[in-house]
């Protein structure tokens, strides 16, 4: 019944997904898998204060100091919803199983995988992308292209993000930390040697 | 990916509430989120425990035990100064675990809870990888980084969970909350052996999660090493995991458990029996060793686990006592 709007029973279960922040709009309910339990068990739920979520729903994401709105399901992915949805195209959907970090960005400060995360559980948080980075002579950026830190340049986003969220951590980083804290990254160009010494250099140019 | 509906859980009581059949938890998604891409795993619900705060904390002293929360990230049991110290087979073990990114995202629970890393499972073919001539993939296929103990059954992936082996080392207990209420197994009692392609992996019953590991008191030593292909990004090819308690210089008592080469977190009684009453030496651990690699039935692929894991737990012996011997 939830894949017809117009059925005659679909009402408490509409009026319930907007009681808990979901824009119930009709053609949502057609374009969407069918999933989940019955109505019963909604409302069920619904009364022990249980909010479950489905179909097409407006959240809203901190975004490099701003609120951005958007239109996602609860299985988008935070790195679609940023590139595809809120045009902040910084990260890069490369390998999209969480193993080469093109598409790295700070979620409450802490360096994450976007294609690894929902949109919808990044609500509320403080999301940082490289756009929000400094590119001045004492930036992380600067030091990449100081050192020679790319080649293409598709994994240097993450790389630069990785990076930037080590050095807030340890500002002070050794070479064998910096290995470390930038393991989670991939070049297959192979800059590693200048990524490596941009961190190193980045961390002694904020510094100063 | 499949449509999925989505309950933001705050509670662990609306988390319970939420996990209806067909529901899966989901805390930093790092297994998860790749197996429902893969259409490995399709849930009709995802309750989402990362933003239950009463999941998450690590409490107590190591002189008389310390309980970590299921929803702890593995970044949090790093900056743990007491584990560092008390219990470094743990420590050691989470720093290992993936990339910076996946242990700021990545829970305790998720590490326990997560699914074997087989190809053929993760390629949609079962745990129980059967190709339509009745053969079994995994036997007759590549596998090279499966099983080599309990080879006679169909389960031959190795098991996915590093945090286990040295938490089974340990001795600790996990606590489990469902519909029924909280109930507390040893940790190595999460696990079984599917009988088929649609059973699990894990003893909880529906609708439970997993809301607490206990440590006991840190009484002697422990520790852990791993062998691997690469040092950045990598799963451990073999990794154990020691906790040993002395009279003197001899071992009283020993509990070793091993990563890689069963389809559960292997104890290895055998090094347990073999060490206990010896000194750690590298001699010792070497006899240790190889009375663990007695019985091992490996694959086509995979006779070299076994020669492996001699080396792992000899190191890891020594480790626990502090001998790098082979950096020398």
């Amino acid at each position: 019944m939830r894949d017809n709007a117009s059925s005659s029973n679909s009402g408490n279960r509409r009026d319930f997904l907007r009681g808990s922040g979901v824009a119930a709009a009709t053609a949502v309910f057609t374009q969407t898998a069918q999933v989940g339990m019955d109505e019963a068990a909604a409302e069920a739920l619904a009364a022990q204060g249980v909010a479950v979520q489905s179909g097409s729903m407006k959240i809203t994401l901190q975004v490099n100091g701003q609120s951005m709105v958007s239109e996602v399901e609860p299985r988008s992915t935070l790195l679609d919803v940023l590139r595809h949805r809120l045009d902040v195209t910084g990260p890069k959907r490369v390998c999209d199983r969480s193993s080469c970090g093109a598409c790295t960005i700070l979620l409450n400060g802490q360096s994450i995988y976007s294609c690894t995360t929902l949109a919808v559980a990044a609500q509320g948080k403080e999301i940082r992308t490289l756009e929000s980075f400094d590119t001045g002579p004492k930036s992380v950026a600067h030091a990449f292209h100081q050192n020679d830190g790319l080649m293409c340049g598709y994994c240097t986003p993450g790389f630069v993000t990785a990076c930037q969220a080590l050095l807030e951590k340890n500002p002070n980083p050794t070479l064998e930390e910096v290995k470390k804290g930038l393991d989670g990254n991939i070049c297959r160009c192979g800059t590693y040697v200048g990524v490596v010494q941009a961190a190193l250099d980045a961390a002694k140019a904020i510094k100063v | 990916m499949k449509a999925f509906e989505y309950v933001g859980a705050t509670s662990v009581d609306q988390a319970v509430k939420a996990l209806t059949p067909g529901s899966s938890a989901m805390a930093g998604g790092t297994d998860l989120m790749n197996r429902m891409k893969d259409y490995v795993t399709s849930p009709d619900r995802v309750v989402y425990l990362n933003d239950v705060k009463e999941l998450a904390g690590i409490s107590g002293d190591p002189t008389s035990g310390v309980t970590i929360l299921a929803g702890t990230r593995l970044a949090d049991i790093l900056a743990s100064e007491s584990i560092k110290k008390s219990y470094s087979a743990l420590w050691q073990t989470t720093s290992d675990v993936g990339t910076p990114q996946i242990r700021n995202m990545a829970s305790v629970g998720g590490n326990l809870m997560q699914h074997p890393r087989c190809w053929y499972y993760r390629s949609g073919f079962g745990l129980l990888p059967k190709s339509a001539d009745g053969k079994h993939m995994l036997r007759e296929g590549d596998n090279r980084y499966a099983s080599i103990f309990m080879t006679d059954g169909d389960a031959l992936y190795a098991h996915p969970s590093s945090l286990a082996i040295p938490l089974i080392a340990l001795g600790a207990k996990a606590t489990l909350i469902g519909p029924e209420g909280e109930r507390t197994i040893d940790v190595a009692d999460l696990y079984k052996i599917p009988v088929s392609n649609t059973d699990t992996l894990f003893t909880a019953k529906p609708g439970e999660i997993l809301k607490s590991i206990s440590l006991p008191a840190s009484t002697g030593k422990n520790g852990s090493f791993e062998a691997r292909h690469k040092q950045a990004h990598d799963w451990p090819l073999v990794m154990a995991s020691a906790s040993l308690t002395f009279t003197g210089d001899t071992v009283s008592d020993a509990r070793v458990a091993v990563y890689g080469v069963a389809p559960l977190p292997w104890r290895s009684k055998a090094a347990e029996e073999a060490i206990k009453g010896k000194p750690v030496t590298v001699e010792t651990a070497r006899a240790a060793a190889a009375a663990a690699a007695e019985g091992a039935k490996p694959l086509t692929m995979n006779a070299y686990k076994v020669a492996m894991l001699k080396t792992v737990i000899t190191r890891t012996l020594c480790v626990t006592v502090g001998n790098r011997y082979w950096e020398a």
